[in-house]
């Protein structure tokens, strides 16, 4: 726990955290300090003078929050009329040269000009000169458009560019009202996380070329989700959408914050994995090139796997500990051996030291907590002598079909029980669509060793099986939500540990011995 | 009314050559100054009164004393030398006739705060003046003034000349320092007060030429000496600028506390033209304007300007007669702080805009009694939200002009009520 | 400010000269973080160019180890530095109170009368430029106009037109 020190908010005493400026400290408490420049992840700046508060008998009497570390005894005034005036001043100034046009803004809905505009300005415009003209649609690349006339010049996006990808593409050049962001003339944004500078700009003046124009953002729900798109396991807000007569579509991932795992941002990749989640999923299951219905197509795969002379099952290093565990428990009915082969999805040299990470699945140190063996030699050796292959949405193919073992793979029966429709589901026997990350809940284990569980964000319209209820429809035993919460407190002490049933959410850091096993 | 204190050297021919400096006393004082402890010096400039040069009137001998003892950090030495207030013109003099007087004052500061490296900074503008400056450098280094062993004592100091390029608000004491480490000149918030982080996170001293440039002086001949000038709480001597509507306009050397109106008349030669006064800008163009009522009581020193509600300043004196029209004025006042701006906080950046866009409507005959009085509101919406006093150094002086001479915005207002002035048609 | 955006790409690599890249050298001593050597190299730059080639300021990053964005900010944040070429005679005109009052504006008239081109602007024949600039620390001489860096005080249009006889 932090020190505590207690301070003064309008005449009442409150009790903070040391060692935060007032904006976060306040936060906490649920007293809004309104800011645009001001972000955890980049330090305070103070240029917007948003975030100016009152400090009584304080020298000076005037203070920028972001700027002003909380102390024993401080007297901090929001609600003075003075403090009142200067935010709607300062609101006014904002506005002056905006162009106003939320209606064609995809901000519009979450930005912070709007917001504080009706908590803290609400007057009409008194500008009746003309405002000052700049760029609008600027490609910057990476997908990031910008609108210099919609920017407050906070330099959020400057600072994010120069201190967390160091790549400093940005700039704000110029002086005086004609200051703008910029970047070096011929040059366009080049990292991997310029999607981020969408998220932390206030206003509308950062806009995804992905998302532009698809939803507004009040017809958005936001889950909760974990990024399956490496072993990271970064957070995310997971935003969609059914409108009427359609399907329930993701929209866009957002980054969550999680201090533990991946602090404020997740990479453009991981973000834009979210299409993977709408596009490509198998839609129907298929008896060889035959449509089929998933009943008839599990019965199918059943009976073929009950005449089976050496049956073996593959797990993906993206199910959740859950699925693994129920998987696991089928292969002991039906005298499986296990397999978590999955070496194409790791991607030597790929990392980059920040977020991430050349293993682009979510849960291999799943597979390994639960003695899943994920060796090439272990997998070619059973696949010799396997006559039925059931793939847990394992994608054999997923650097290519041309593998050294592929010509077994045309000897054998495959049933392939897969999200997405892929090369490898098309060479399966039995094809049976499953649901994927966004439609399920679950629990995964990042590359730290950190247990982290989720919620079901999706739910389409025919909605997929979960692995969980295939493996018992294959004839596994464990599928009872309350036994496979006991199987993974059996498994992980430090989970069996916690009173509640619940992983905390930042996850559970696994001890180090449960860590050892991890990385094996 | 004039005196030479630091201006004794001014109209010596050659006195920027350290051959004539020398003849005349320069570079004298360093055997004192390196016999006693630096802190005597300290105590020196503190009962001397001295007073930062630049603008604000800071102690200068309080203001060395704010920097933390035993850090283990080099201590920094800026010498303001941007010069960018307009009306103001006093430091090219130093620097172009008696650099060498700069220099010794900068030995001085520096033996005394235990700093070893000095930054001038120069304003981009002043091309042929940092020639004439860099020259003396070298001078001073060639001779053993500066460099590894100043003057034989065992003291190193290094000087190196940073020229601005055009950005006003490099005057500011935090902006000039961003400027020499290679940023847009955008000042910092304070506190940290750059006496404990200033220069490459290290303790500095910002002080201005003239200010520095006093210390010889006061070294040579003692801080009764200085005192003898001027009054108790503004002693010493200035270097007036005197600028605008008057006959003889010019640099002088003045001491502290003289009549406004006297020196107007018996030293800048009066009005020009046998017009008739209008107002006196009293420190630069950013200090609040004096009616000729106002000014009649008015003395050239810090309080006596405090007491008329407005600002000694960098003591730039302008002179308005009877012709100027206020409303273009303030849009030449203003024109330059917008331009100025550096862009950093939203209401100096985007109010001074405004602000200039509502008096170009007023002078084009577009404007309405309700834009004066956005014009007057906007001045205290916007002065002291920002990290620096650049917003204040134009809403400042435009409030004194809209309540001193607001008849003539009124004139221009399309519905100005009748019995104001002309019709504009 | 106007915006100063617009770089120009001289279209060619921008090296200095062996007396700058010495003065770039003997400079960079001088200061304990390389990033100090952004507003004196941009000055070698116009020293040597006449004005400052986008190629120059990437060049200049670069050679800093600093980020090109940074030296362009600086490049347009300061007005003194020339982002496109200016003409072989380069006047400036103070515009600012003490000049404004004693009739700068006579100046500027006279010179776009006959010169021709209005302050910002470079003539067809590439021997002039003008520019109004704010303050220039000349107030008791007022009006001040700066003809390639050398000041010109009490200006009159009597004077500049001498002035200007004398310019190539």
């Amino acid at each position: 726990m932090a020190e505590m020190v207690k301070l003064f908010v309008n005449g009442q005493e409150v009790e903070v955290e040391s060692g935060k400026n007032l904006i976060d400290a306040f936060e906490v408490i649920g007293i809004e300090i309104p800011h645009f420049c001001y972000h955890p992840a980049l330090g305070s700046d103070g240029n917007c003078r948003m975030c100016l508060v009152g400090i009584e008998d304080g020298r000076p009497p005037l203070v920028p929050a972001c700027k002003t570390p909380v102390s024993e005894g401080l007297k901090v005034q929001l609600d003075t009329e003075k403090i009142k005036k200067i935010q709607h001043d300062v609101m006014e100034l904002e506005l002056i040269n905006h162009p106003i046009d939320c209606p064609v803004c995809d901000q519009a809905g979450e930005c912070k000009l709007q917001d504080y505009y009706m908590s803290y300005d609400h007057q009409a415009s008194r500008m009746r000169v003309p405002q000052v003209v700049k760029e609008k649609k600027m490609d910057l690349g990476c997908g990031v458009i910008h609108d210099q006339e919609r920017c407050v010049l906070c330099a959020r996006c400057v600072r994010f560019t120069r201190l967390i990808t160091k790549t400093g593409e940005l700039g704000i050049i110029n002086r005086s009202d004609d200051a703008r962001v910029a970047l070096f003339p011929g040059r366009s944004l080049d990292n991997r996380y310029a999607l981020n500078i969408v998220d932390l700009c206030p206003v509308g003046a950062m806009t995804s070329k992905d998302f532009r124009f698809k939803q507004r953002a009040w017809f958005l729900k936001r889950d909760k989700g974990i990024c399956h798109g490496c072993s990271m396991g970064c957070n995310i807000f997971i935003d969609h959408n059914r409108e009427k007569y359609k399907d329930d579509l993701i929209y866009r991932f957002r980054p969550r914050l999680n201090p533990e795992v991946n602090g404020y941002f997740i990479c453009d990749e991981g973000r834009l994995g979210y299409h993977r989640e709408n596009e490509g999923r198998l839609i129907s299951a298929r008896i060889g090139t035959e449509e089929s219905s998933a009943d008839q197509a599990l019965q199918t795969a059943r009976r073929r796997m009950e005449g089976a002379d050496k049956l073996l099952i593959l797990l993906s290093p993206n199910c959740s500990l859950e699925q693994m565990l129920a998987i696991q428990a089928l292969a002991a009915t039906t005298g499986a051996t296990v397999s978590g082969f999955s070496d194409g999805s790791i991607k030597n040299g790929d990392a980059d030291g920040y977020l991430i990470q050349d293993d682009k699945s979510a849960n291999r140190a799943g597979l390994a907590l639960l003695g899943v063996n994920t060796s090439p030699e272990f997998f070619e050796s059973a696949l010799q002598r396997t006559d039925t292959l059931v793939s847990f949405n394992n994608d054999l193919f997923i650097t290519g079909p041309n593998q050294a073992w592929a010509k077994k793979l045309g000897e054998i029966q495959i049933i392939a029980i897969s999200t997405h429709d892929t090369l490898f589901s098309r060479q399966a026997g039995i094809a049976i669509p499953t649901a994927s990350y966004t439609e399920y809940a679950g629990s995964v284990i990042n590359k730290d060793g950190i247990l982290q569980t989720f919620g079901q964000a999706v739910c389409k319209n025919s909605a997929p099986l979960d692995m969980i209820r295939i493996a018992g429809l294959l004839g596994g035993t464990l599928t009872d939500p309350e036994a496979l919460m006991q199987a993974m407190k059996r498994k992980i002490p430090a989970f069996a540990a916690i009173e509640t049933d619940q992983i905390p959410e930042k996850g559970l850091k696994l001890s180090h011995n449960e860590a050892a096993h991890v990385t094996a | 009314m004039e005196v030479k204190i630091l201006s004794a050297k001014f109209d010596i021919k050659d006195a920027h050559t350290l051959k004539v400096a020398k003849e005349h006393g320069a570079y004298s004082g360093l055997d004192t100054l390196f016999a006693v402890a630096p802190v005597v010096i300290i105590d020196l400039v503190k009962n001397s009164g001295l007073r930062g040069r630049g603008g604000a009137g800071f102690p200068a001998g309080l203001k060395w004393s704010f920097l933390p003892k035993g850090l283990d950090k080099p201590v920094y030495l800026a010498v303001n030398s941007d010069e960018s207030e307009p009306a103001t013109f006093k430091d090219r003099y130093i620097l172009t006739r008696d650099p060498h007087m700069l220099i010794e004052g900068i030995i001085i500061c520096c033996y005394a705060i235990g700093c070893h490296t000095a930054y001038i900074y120069i304003r981009g503008e002043y091309t042929t003046q940092v020639k004439v400056l860099q020259k003396a450098i070298d001078e001073a280094y060639a001779a053993g003034y500066l460099g590894e062993d100043v003057a034989g004592k065992g003291f190193q100091l290094d000087v190196t000349v940073h020229r601005g390029a055009g950005a006003y608000i490099c005057g500011e004491e935090t902006a000039l320092l961003e400027s020499i480490e290679g940023r847009k000149g955008q000042p910092r918030s304070k506190p940290p007060f750059p006496a404990v982080s200033g220069l490459y996170g290290c303790p500095t001293i910002i002080n201005n030429v003239q200010t520095i440039a006093s210390l010889p002086f006061i070294l040579q001949n003692g801080a009764d000496a200085y005192k003898a000038y001027g009054t108790e709480k503004s002693p010493g001597t200035h270097l007036f600028g005197i600028s605008g509507h008057v006959a003889k306009p010019g640099l002088y050397e003045l001491p502290l506390g003289l009549p406004l109106l006297e020196v107007i008349d018996r030293v800048a030669g009066g009005v020009w033209r046998g017009r008739q006064l209008k107002a006196v800008i009293p420190g630069g163009s950013s200090t609040p304007v004096l009616t000729p009522e106002e000014a009649k009581t008015a003395t050239l020193d810090y309080e006596s300007m405090a007491a008329h509600k407005t600002m000694f300043g960098s003591g730039g004196i302008v002179v308005l007669d009877e012709t100027v029209d206020v409303v273009k004025l303030v849009e030449n006042l203003i024109d330059f702080y917008h331009h100025e701006s550096c862009g950093q906080c939203t209401p100096c950046r985007e109010g001074l805009g405004w602000m200039l866009k509502i008096v170009k409507q007023l002078l084009r005959g577009e404007g309405r009694m309700a834009d004066i009085e956005l014009l007057r509101e906007l001045c205290d919406n916007i002065e002291m939200k920002t990290v620096c006093v650049l917003s204040a150094a134009c809403t400042m002086p435009v409030r004194s002009y809209l309540d001193k001479f607001r008849h003539e915005f009124v004139a221009y207002a399309i519905d100005r009520p009748q019995e104001t002035g002309l019709n504009l048609g | 400010m106007s915006d100063r955006s617009q770089l120009i790409f001289a279209g060619k690599p921008f090296l200095y000269d062996q007396e700058r890249d010495a003065e770039f050298e003997r400079l960079v001593k001088r200061y304990p973080t390389r990033e100090s050597m952004i507003l004196p190299a941009l000055w070698l730059t116009q020293e040597q160019e006449g004005w400052i080639p986008a190629e120059a300021i990437a060049y200049i990053a670069d050679r800093i180890g600093t980020f090109a964005s940074q030296v362009y900010e600086a490049a347009t944040f300061y007005t003194m530095y020339y982002l496109h070429p200016m003409g072989r005679n380069h006047i400036c005109i103070c515009r600012t109170l003490s000049c404004y009052l004693r009739g700068k504006q006579e100046i500027v008239d006279f010179l776009r009368d006959e010169i021709g081109i209005k302050p910002g602007e470079v003539s067809n024949d590439g021997k002039f430029s003008l520019e109004e600039v704010e303050c220039l620390g000349h107030c008791g001489t007022a009006p001040v106009v700066q003809v390639n860096g050398e000041f010109h005080e009490d200006m009159d249009v009597e004077k500049l037109k001498s002035l200007l006889t004398g310019l190539k």
